[in-house]
C-alpha cells in the first residue's frame, strides 16, 4: 500500500512538474522510444506517458502480488487423492475484505486523477494556436493551410500550438499520430478538432524517414526523424493505406514552405504541366486508379482515353460530350459517370482540385504512354529539358 | 479402463438408485426426432455445445486467416484488402454473436442450471427449445450473408460505413444479429424465471452455488440490454434499406448516435459474457479446494454489482468520438467502479486457495489459467479507463489485447474449464486428464505469446483492423502469428482429449472432482428428470461431508452427516 501510494504521489509531483515547465514555454525535447512507447515528440507526450508508467507499476505490483500468492497457496496447499481435506481455513473474514475493497477504490482515484490532469492538457487547444483544415475521405488526407496551400502530407510549424479542424466527406475516420499521442474521430456532419506542439523541428521531405526502431533519437536537427499519421477508424477497403508523414518546420521554413506551396502549380507553365503537375495530382488517385491495367478499386487509368473515346455512353446511358468532359465530370461529381462493375465509392474532388489541375491530370492521361507503367517516372524527362 | 458400476458404497442417493442401470437422459429415448423436438434441458444443451462449438471452429479458422494474412506487411495470402477485412469482421461477430454470448449460459448454463438448482428442468422448456431455433436461424443468416456477398463493416457495425458499403451481406447479417439476440432474451427470461419459482425447499438464495447467482446476474442483463440492440440493428437496416436519416449526417442525422446505441447494449454485453465464466471459476476453484468459498457474499454481491455498473459505462469506448470533455470525465471515473467488484472476486478466489486442498485437476488448470489472464485483462482496463492514455490507445492493438485477455483469455477459457469440469457430468466419461492439462498448457502459453506482443504493438502505435501496415512492426506479429498457431494446435489436442473420452475413457462415477452442489449428487449422466424427488439441500460448499470411494474413482456426499440437511449430525460434522 505504502508503495502503491508513493508512486501515485511521486507521479503526481512529476505530473504538476511537467505542466509547470510547459506552462513556462520550456521547450520539450523528444523522448526516446521505450519499451512500451514510441518517440514522444509532441509537448503532452511527456503528461501521457508518465500515467502510462504510473499505471504500468500499479499493475506490476498487483500482478506479481496475485501470482506470487497464487502459486504458493497452490504449492502449498496441495491435495493428493485420498488425504482427508483440511477443515483449519478461514470462511471469511470481513475486516480483510474491505481493507481490499477500500484499497483498489483509492488506488482507482488516483490513477482516475492523475489521468483527468494530462487529459485536459490533450483537450483544450491553447488560443493562439495555428490552424489547420483537414478533410479525411475514402482514402487519402487534405491538408489546408490559412494561405489556401493543400497538402497530402502534414506539415506543421515548430515551437508553436497546431490546432487541426476535422471533417469528413464520408465516412467515420480517426487521425492518429502515435508519436504525439494525439488520437480523433472525424465524424461527418460535425466539426472535431485536436491539437498539439511540438517544439523541435523534424526531417524534411524528401529525405528517407527516420529508422523508428532506433534506439535514440539523434537531437533536434536530426534530419532523418519525421512522424507517421494514420486513420484508426476503420474506414473500408483502403483505411490501411491512410498513412502520411508529419512534417515539423522551424517557423522561417514553413513560412516559406507555405507560399511556395500555394504556388506550386501557377508557376508552372502549361504545356509541361502534364509531366510536372500531373505525376503529383496522381500520387493522390493511386489508393484506387494504376496506371498498368492492374484492377484497383476504380478502373485502372491505362488506355483511357481510348476506351472513354470508344464508348461514349458510360454509366446507364448518361451522355458527355467530349472526353475531358468526361473525366472533368468524374472527378467533381463521380457519381455522374460509373464504370459498371465499379461501386459508386469515388469522393467528389470539388474544392480541392482546380481547373488547371484537372487540366493536369487530363494532359497526364493523354500522354500516357510517355510514362513507365509501373514506377510512374517519365520517360521523355531528357528529350523535354 | 474397465466400467465401474455406479457407487454402491456409502449412504446412496434416492435419487442415483431408482433407477435402471444404464438410463439416462442420453438413452432414456432415441432416434434423431427424440432430439430436434426435445423439450429437456439437458438435451437442448448438448445441442447448443455442440453448435457453439462448430460456430467457434468456424470463427478459429478466419481468426487464423487473419493472423496469417498479417505474417507480413502488404498482401500474404489475399491480394485483396476487402478480404481480409472480411474475414476480421466475420471472426469478430462470430466469435461474439455465435460463440462467447451463447457460450455459457446457453451450453453449460441449460445443462447444469436446473440439475444445480435441484429442478427437473427449466421453467420454460418450449421457449428454451425455440430459443435454441432462433440461435441456428441466426447462424444460418450468418453464414447465408456469406454468399450475399458478405459484410466488411467490422462486428460493430458503424455508420455510415455500414449503411453506404456495397457489401450485399449486410442486411442478411444484422438480421442475424437480431435474431441471435432474441434467442439470448429468452434464454434470459428463462433463467430468471427458474431461479425464482423452480429453488426446492431449502434452496435458500444464500444456497445457491456462485455459478448460479452469475448465470442469474447474466439473464437480468440479456433481458434488459439486449432489447437495445435489437431496435439499433432494426434502425439499420431500416436505415440501409429506404434511408430514414436517423444515422445519415447529410440528412440531419447522427453517426454517434449510433455508437450509444450500440455500446449501451455491446458494453454489457461484455458482462454477459464474463460473469457467467466468473461463475464457473468459483465452482472449479471451490470444488478443486474442497473448502467453503471465501467471503460468498461478497462474490455474489459483486455479481448483481457489476451487473448493474455494466449498464453506465458504455460512453468510455467513445472517448475520441467526439463526446464532451464532461460526458468524457463521468464515463472515465464509472468504468473505474467496475475494477473494484472484479478485484474483490480475484482475491476473493486467491483467499479460497489458501489452507484449501487443492486438486490440480484440468479443470483446476484451466480455472488457474483464467485467474493468470483476467487479472491482466482487468489490470490493462486501467490504461484505457484513464482518459490521456486511452487518447493514444484507442483504437490500436492495445485494445485488441485487451479485450481478447478479458472476452477470449477470461470467458473462453472459463468456457472451456467448466465444459472439462462438468463433461463426465454431461457424457458420462472421463477424459485423459494428462493430455488435457498438457493442451491447457499449450493454449496458455499460445494465448500469451499471441496477445501479450498485440499490447506492446499497440501502444507503440499500430492501429487495428490493418491488412497492411511498417515493417517495423512485422517482428511482434510474427510472434503473434506464431502463438495463434500453438493455440490452435492446444484446442486440436483439447479436442482430441474430449472427444478420445467416448473411445477409451473410464465411465465417469457420480462424483469425480469432490463436488458438493446438487449435480454431483445425481448420476452420471443425470436421468432424463434429474431427481426423482425433490432433493435435500445441505450447504454446497461444506466439503467435510464429501468422501473419498476408491471402488468407484470418485468422491461421495454423507448428506446425514450435514446438520442442516440431518439436524441431529452435528457432532458427526464437528469430528472431522
Amino acid at each position: 500500500m505504502s508503495m502503491t501510494s508513493q508512486i501515485i504521489s511521486h507521479a503526481a509531483s512529476k505530473a504538476s512538474a511537467l505542466a509547470a515547465l510547459a506552462q513556462s514555454g520550456a521547450a520539450s525535447e523528444p523522448t526516446a522510444p521505450t519499451f512500451w512507447m514510441p518517440t514522444g515528440a509532441s509537448t503532452i507526450a511527456g503528461g501521457v506517458d508518465h500515467t502510462l508508467d504510473v499505471i504500468n507499476w500499479i499493475c506490476y505490483v498487483f500482478f506479481a502480488l496475485i501470482l506470487v500468492l497464487m502459486v504458493y497457496f497452490v504449492v502449498k496447499y496441495r491435495h493428493r487423492k485420498g488425504e482427508r481435506f483440511r477443515t483449519d481455513f478461514p470462511h471469511h473474514n470481513t475486516p480483510l475484505e474491505v481493507t481490499w475493497s477500500i484499497i483498489p477504490t483509492i488506488i482507482v482515484i488516483g490513477i482516475f486523477v492523475v489521468g483527468f490532469r494530462s487529459y485536459l492538457d490533450i483537450y483544450t487547444a491553447p488560443k493562439n494556436a495555428f490552424d489547420i483544415k483537414v478533410t479525411a475521405q475514402k482514402w487519402a488526407w487534405n491538408f489546408q493551410y490559412p494561405n489556401g496551400a493543400t497538402s497530402d502530407d502534414l506539415y506543421v510549424p515548430a515551437g508553436r500550438p497546431v490546432r487541426l479542424i476535422l471533417r469528413s466527406s464520408d465516412v467515420l475516420h480517426s487521425l492518429y499520430i502515435p508519436d504525439f499521442r494525439v488520437k480523433r474521430d472525424i465524424v461527418p456532419g460535425r466539426y472535431t478538432y485536436a491539437w498539439f506542439q511540438c517544439d523541435y523541428p523534424s526531417g524534411q521531405p524528401g529525405k528517407s524517414p527516420r529508422d523508428p526502431n532506433a534506439k535514440k533519437v539523434e537531437g533536434p536537427e536530426d534530419p532523418a526523424q519525421v512522424y507517421n499519421l494514420h486513420c484508426t477508424e476503420y474506414c473500408g477497403t483502403g483505411h490501411s493505406k491512410m498513412n502520411r508523414y508529419v512534417y515539423v518546420l522551424d517557423e522561417a521554413s514553413f513560412s516559406q514552405w507555405m507560399i511556395d506551396q500555394s504556388q506550386w502549380l501557377d508557376k508552372i507553365p502549361e504545356e509541361e504541366l502534364f509531366f510536372k503537375a500531373g505525376p503529383k495530382i496522381f500520387a493522390r488517385c493511386q489508393q484506387c486508379h494504376s496506371l498498368d491495367g492492374t484492377k484497383g478499386i476504380g478502373p485502372s487509368w491505362q488506355g483511357i482515353v481510348e476506351r472513354v473515346k470508344a464508348y461514349p455512353n458510360v454509366g446507364e446511358g448518361k451522355k458527355y460530350g467530349t472526353w475531358e468532359d468526361y473525366v472533368r465530370t468524374s472527378i467533381l461529381v463521380p457519381g455522374d459517370y460509373v464504370v459498371p462493375t465499379y461501386g459508386n465509392v469515388m469522393p467528389s474532388f470539388k474544392g480541392q482540385l482546380n481547373d488547371k489541375a484537372i487540366d493536369a491530370v487530363i494532359g497526364y492521361m493523354e500522354h500516357l504512354s510517355d510514362f513507365d507503367p509501373k514506377t510512374g517516372k517519365y520517360l521523355k524527362a531528357d528529350a523535354a529539358k | 479402463m474397465t466400467t465401474i458400476p455406479l457407487p454402491s458404497s456409502g449412504p446412496v442417493r434416492d435419487t442415483i438408485e431408482a433407477r435402471p442401470e444404464g438410463d439416462n437422459y442420453l438413452t432414456h429415448t432415441r432416434g434423431l426426432f427424440s432430439w430436434i423436438f426435445t423439450l429437456d434441458h439437458k438435451r437442448i444443451g448438448v445441442m447448443y455445445m455442440w453448435s457453439v462449438l462448430g460456430a467457434f471452429l468456424l470463427g478459429g479458422i478466419f481468426a487464423l486467416l487473419v493472423r496469417t494474412e498479417l505474417l507480413t506487411p502488404g498482401p500474404t495470402i489475399t491480394e485483396d484488402a476487402n478480404t481480409y477485412n472480411q474475414w476480421f469482421t466475420l471472426h469478430g461477430a462470430i466469435m461474439v454473436f455465435l460463440v462467447i454470448i451463447p457460450s455459457i449460459p446457453a451450453a453449460l448454463g441449460n445443462i447444469i442450471l436446473p440439475v444445480m438448482l435441484g429442478a427437473k428442468d427449466v421453467a420454460f422448456p418450449r421457449l428454451n427449445l425455440f430459443s435454441y431455433y432462433l440461435w441456428v436461424t441466426g447462424a444460418i443468416l450468418c453464414i447465408a450473408s456469406l454468399a450475399m456477398g458478405g459484410f466488411d463493416t467490422g462486428w460493430t457495425f458503424y455508420t455510415p460505413y455500414s449503411t453506404t458499403t456495397t457489401a450485399g451481406g449486410v442486411i442478411p447479417v444484422l438480421t442475424a444479429a437480431f435474431v441471435l439476440g432474441f434467442s439470448s432474451i429468452f434464454t434470459g427470461l428463462n433463467f430468471v424465471v427458474t431461479v425464482h419459482k423452480l429453488r426446492p425447499p431449502g434452496m435458500t438464495w444464500f444456497r445457491m452455488p456462485l455459478f448460479l447467482w452469475a448465470l442469474y446476474a447474466t439473464a437480468i442483463i440479456q433481458v434488459l440490454a439486449t432489447p437495445v440492440l435489437g431496435i439499433t440493428l432494426l434502425l439499420l437496416i431500416v436505415e440501409r434499406t429506404v434511408n430514414i436519416g436517423i444515422f445519415n449526417p447529410a440528412m440531419g442525422g447522427d453517426p454517434v448516435l449510433y455508437q450509444h446505441f450500440f455500446w449501451f447494449y455491446s458494453h454489457p454485453a461484455v458482462y454477459i459474457m464474463i460473469l457467467p465464466a466468473m461463475g464457473i471459476i468459483s465452482e472449479i476453484i471451490a470444488v478443486n479446494s474442497h473448502r467453503s468459498i471465501f467471503g460468498y457474499r461478497f462474490i455474489a454481491f459483486s455479481s448483481i454489482a457489476i451487473a448493474m455498473f455494466s449498464f453506465i459505462v458504455w460512453g468510455h469506448h467513445m472517448f475520441t468520438s467526439g463526446q464532451s470533455a464532461l460526458l468524457n470525465t463521468l464515463f472515465s471515473a464509472i468504468s473505474f467502479s467496475v475494477a473494484i467488484p472484479s478485484a474483490v472476486k480475484v482475491f476473493n478466489w486467491i483467499a479460497t486457495l489458501y489452507k484449501g486442498s487443492v486438486s490440480l485437476t484440468t479443470p483446476m488448470w484451466y480455472a488457474l489459467a483464467f485467474l493468470f489472464l483476467f487479472t491482466i485483462g482487468g489490470l490493462t482496463g486501467l490504461h484505457l479507463a484513464t482518459l490521456s492514455t486511452d487518447v493514444h490507445l484507442h483504437d490500436t492493438y492495445f485494445v485488441v489485447a485487451h479485450f481478447h485477455y478479458v472476452m477470449m483469455g477470461s470467458a473462453l477459457i472459463a468456457m472451456i474449464g467448466g465444459l472439462h469440469h462438468w463433461w463426465p457430468k454431461i457424457f458420462g466419461r472421463m477424459y485423459d486428464e494428462r493430455l488435457g492439462t498438457i493442451a491447457c498448457w499449450i493454449i496458455f502459453i499460445g494465448f500469451n505469446v499471441t496477445f501479450f506482443t498485440q499490447f506492446i504493438l499497440g501502444a507503440k502505435g499500430m492501429p487495428r483492423r490493418y491488412y497492411d501496415y511498417q515493417p517495423e512492426f512485422q517482428v511482434y506479429h510474427v510472434i503473434s502469428t506464431i502463438g495463434s498457431y500453438t493455440m490452435a494446435f492446444g484446442f486440436v489436442l483439447t479436442a482430441v482429449s474430449l472427444f478420445g473420452s467416448f473411445f477409451t475413457g473410464r465411465k465417469a462415477p457420480a462424483n469425480p472432482w469432490g463436488g458438493r452442489s446438487l449435480e454431483w449428487q445425481c448420476a452420471s449422466p443425470p436421468p432424463f428428470d434429474n431427481f426423482a424427488k425433490a432433493p435435500r439441500v445441505g450447504d454446497c460448499y461444506d466439503f467435510s461431508v464429501v468422501h473419498w470411494d476408491e471402488k468407484t474413482g470418485g468422491y461421495w456426499v454423507d448428506e446425514s452427516a450435514d446438520p442442516e440437511v440431518n439436524p441431529g449430525a452435528g457432532g458427526a460434522k464437528a469430528a472431522h
